[in-house]
């Protein structure tokens, strides 16, 4: 906790510090960029920047960047240097992402990418408006979910070919590398800390886990990166956690008289809405009273698209024409994803 | 999961991708959108598995009409029209050759120093794009659709750095059955009044208004000479008053149809077979 506070101040030292000064950062971007229809958007160092939307920056790329900093933002940045990562694992989930886009047209592609892997595409049209008002975009994003799924997916096929305790070491290496190739998002971050602590207690035959590995995982993730405190994905991803953790299974004995295929999903969403909710209230203003439905009625197309987009895209990468056959069975899923959420903005 | 599970679940995306498939082609009509891009221009003709498009916006937007209008599993686009080289025109058509697969590019000479036309110039040299010249002799068959060039007379005397590009914009016809639409660019009244001397200008059936609806750009001798039943403009929100009043007050004054990309979004005309045509 003392390492936690010390790191804290000096992070909030370093901003206040550079007022009215030229900077030049050589650094990694280790987030995913924003992508606008004129620009994009990332961060370095405690400070965000925007550049020009060519040439475009990746996840994983080494940047040289230039800008004054007034009052805590960078003006007239400029991009000096930017050298691609060559990362297997970058480059894979690069051509994944550009396979998708050739296959697919929008808003489905990006759907897609921004399920699998995370990717912010340029969020310009209808649709990413729709998917704020009707609060789905949680969906779309990189979200713990995912981390969710992936663990979920891997231990259950790994568990028919070895026995327990390597099927989780090697679901314990799946994560990360999932992590990794999807941009090392907030509440992925926190997901994976999460589950891992999960599968290690597994290891060790203890089932015990709960909100201490919640806060242990914070810690951990405000230790390593101090400026995810003013993230709000970090923060929505936290509570939106420690919210199903402690209303579950209350929410659960009140829905009890519904038909069994909704209402796990139902419970699910609307327990995390319960904190989330004045969040989103505080922040953006407004608050969807049918987001908890929308949600329903969505949430189980996601595992579908997963699975089947990841093997689409992998395939799709050895033999093209096959693999955009199997990513087409995902557009009936991702046409009813689209249609849904459009009826209720 | 049990297995008979994983096999209807399977079946059952596979039949409804093939439904899907088969509902979104269309081979009876001609479609003709006035893409809703904000403002910028963006005018995709389909027939079948046939694209044209003319123009594409600012930005991505483009891409959401694409994506609504050509069935999914086609990412073939026939023929991308570049009419003139400014942003609001051409800067969609970055991720439309990212995304697609163009096969003809018909563009003129003109050239901008702008950082984002080098983008594009970029990416079309890294393809295997036939890029096509416009100039007035020139007529392209698409299937059952004509396309006739009125502008530039010839590509190669639009120099290459022009000031005003908009009177080297390209204008064409196109043509199904007896439907007929001109699609003027930003060409400017200098050159819809040579266009007019020469003869060129013939009674349409669709006009898309130059310039989206800037005071400039429409004479009624356009407007009488080409006599269209409806007239498009395709604009967004912007600084330079578009549509201009004027403008408008002499679409009214002549009985035209007025329709609106701010107003409608993307505005869908089809043609049948016989040539009639309605709004959808």
């Amino acid at each position: 906790m003392l390492v936690f506070v010390i790191r804290l101040i000096i992070f909030s030292n370093n901003l206040k510090n550079f007022n009215g000064h030229i900077i030049r950062i050589s650094a990694k971007v280790l987030q995913e960029p924003s992508k606008f229809s004129n620009s994009q958007k990332f961060y370095l160092e405690g400070f965000n920047f925007y550049l020009p939307k060519y040439p475009q920056i990746n996840y994983g790329d080494r940047v040289t960047v230039e800008g004054t900093v007034q009052s805590g933002k960078v003006i007239n940045a400029k991009l000096i240097n930017l050298e691609n990562n060559e990362n297997v694992l970058l480059g894979f989930r690069k051509k994944i992402i550009s396979f998708y886009k050739k296959s697919l047209p929008e808003p489905h592609s990006s759907l897609i990418s921004g399920i699998i892997l995370g990717y912010k595409s340029e969020q310009t049209g209808i649709f990413w408006s729709q998917l704020r008002k009707t609060g789905t975009m949680h969906v779309v994003v990189a979200s713990g979910m995912n981390v969710a799924f992936v663990a979920g997916f891997l231990m259950s096929i790994l568990l028919m070919f070895m026995p327990r305790k390597k099927a989780i070491l090697v679901s314990l290496v799946g994560i990360w590398i999932y992590s990794f190739i999807s941009g090392f998002e907030a509440p992925i971050v926190r997901s994976t800390i999460m589950f891992s602590i999960a599968l290690v207690a597994q290891l060790f035959g203890r089932l015990s886990f709960s909100i201490n590995a919640l806060f242990l995982s914070a810690l951990l993730m405000l230790i390593i990166k101090p400026s995810w405190i003013y993230d709000l994905g970090f923060i929505l991803s936290f509570t939106a956690t420690a919210s199903l953790m402690l209303f579950t299974k209350r929410v659960e004995k009140l829905l009890k008289w519904f038909p069994k295929y909704i209402k796990t999903d139902l419970t699910t969403t609307l327990a995390a809405q319960i904190g989330v909710a004045p969040i989103l209230f505080v922040t953006f203003g407004g608050f969807n009273l049918l987001s908890p439905l929308v949600n329903t009625l969505i949430l189980w197309t996601v595992p579908l698209i997963m699975i089947i987009g990841s093997v689409g895209g992998i395939v799709g990468l050895i033999i093209p024409g096959f693999g955009r056959l199997i990513l087409y069975l995902t557009y009936p899923l991702t046409w009813y994803f689209i249609s849904i959420v459009g009826i209720f903005s | 999961m049990k297995i008979w599970k994983i096999v209807f679940l399977l079946e059952f995306l596979v039949i409804t991708s093939l439904l899907l498939a088969i509902l979104s082609f269309n081979n009876k009509k001609f479609q003709i959108i006035a893409c809703d891009v904000g403002q910028g221009d963006a005018i995709l003709a389909i027939y079948g598995d046939i694209q044209i498009l003319t123009d594409g916006g600012p930005d991505s937007k483009v891409l959401d009409c694409l994506g609504a209008y050509i069935p999914f599993w086609d990412n073939t686009i026939e023929l991308v029209i570049l009419t003139h080289p400014d942003k609001d025109h051409f800067g969609g058509l970055i991720d439309v050759f990212e995304r697609y697969e163009v096969l003809s590019f018909l563009k003129t000479k003109a050239t901008s120093s702008n950082q984002s036309y080098q983008v594009l110039e970029s990416i079309v040299g890294g393809k295997e794009v036939d890029t096509i010249y416009a100039s007035d002799s020139l007529s392209i068959r698409l299937g059952k659709i004509y396309l006739d060039i009125l502008n530039p007379i010839d590509s190669n005397e639009v120099s290459i750095e022009d000031k005003n590009l908009n009177n080297s914009s390209i204008v064409s016809v196109l043509k199904f059955g007896n439907f007929e639409a001109l699609l003027t660019g930003d060409i400017e009244i200098e050159g819809i009044n040579r266009l007019i001397m020469e003869g060129k200008i013939h009674d349409v059936d669709y006009l898309k208004v130059p310039h989206h609806g800037s005071k400039n750009n429409i004479t009624s001798g356009l407007l009488r000479f080409s006599s269209p039943e409806v007239a498009v403009i395709s604009v967004g929100k912007n600084s330079y008053g578009h549509p201009n009043k004027e403008v408008l007050d002499l679409l009214n004054k002549l009985n035209i149809r007025v329709l609106r990309t701010d107003e409608l979004g993307s505005i869908l005309i089809e043609v049948n077979k016989e040539g009639q045509f309605y709004l959808d």
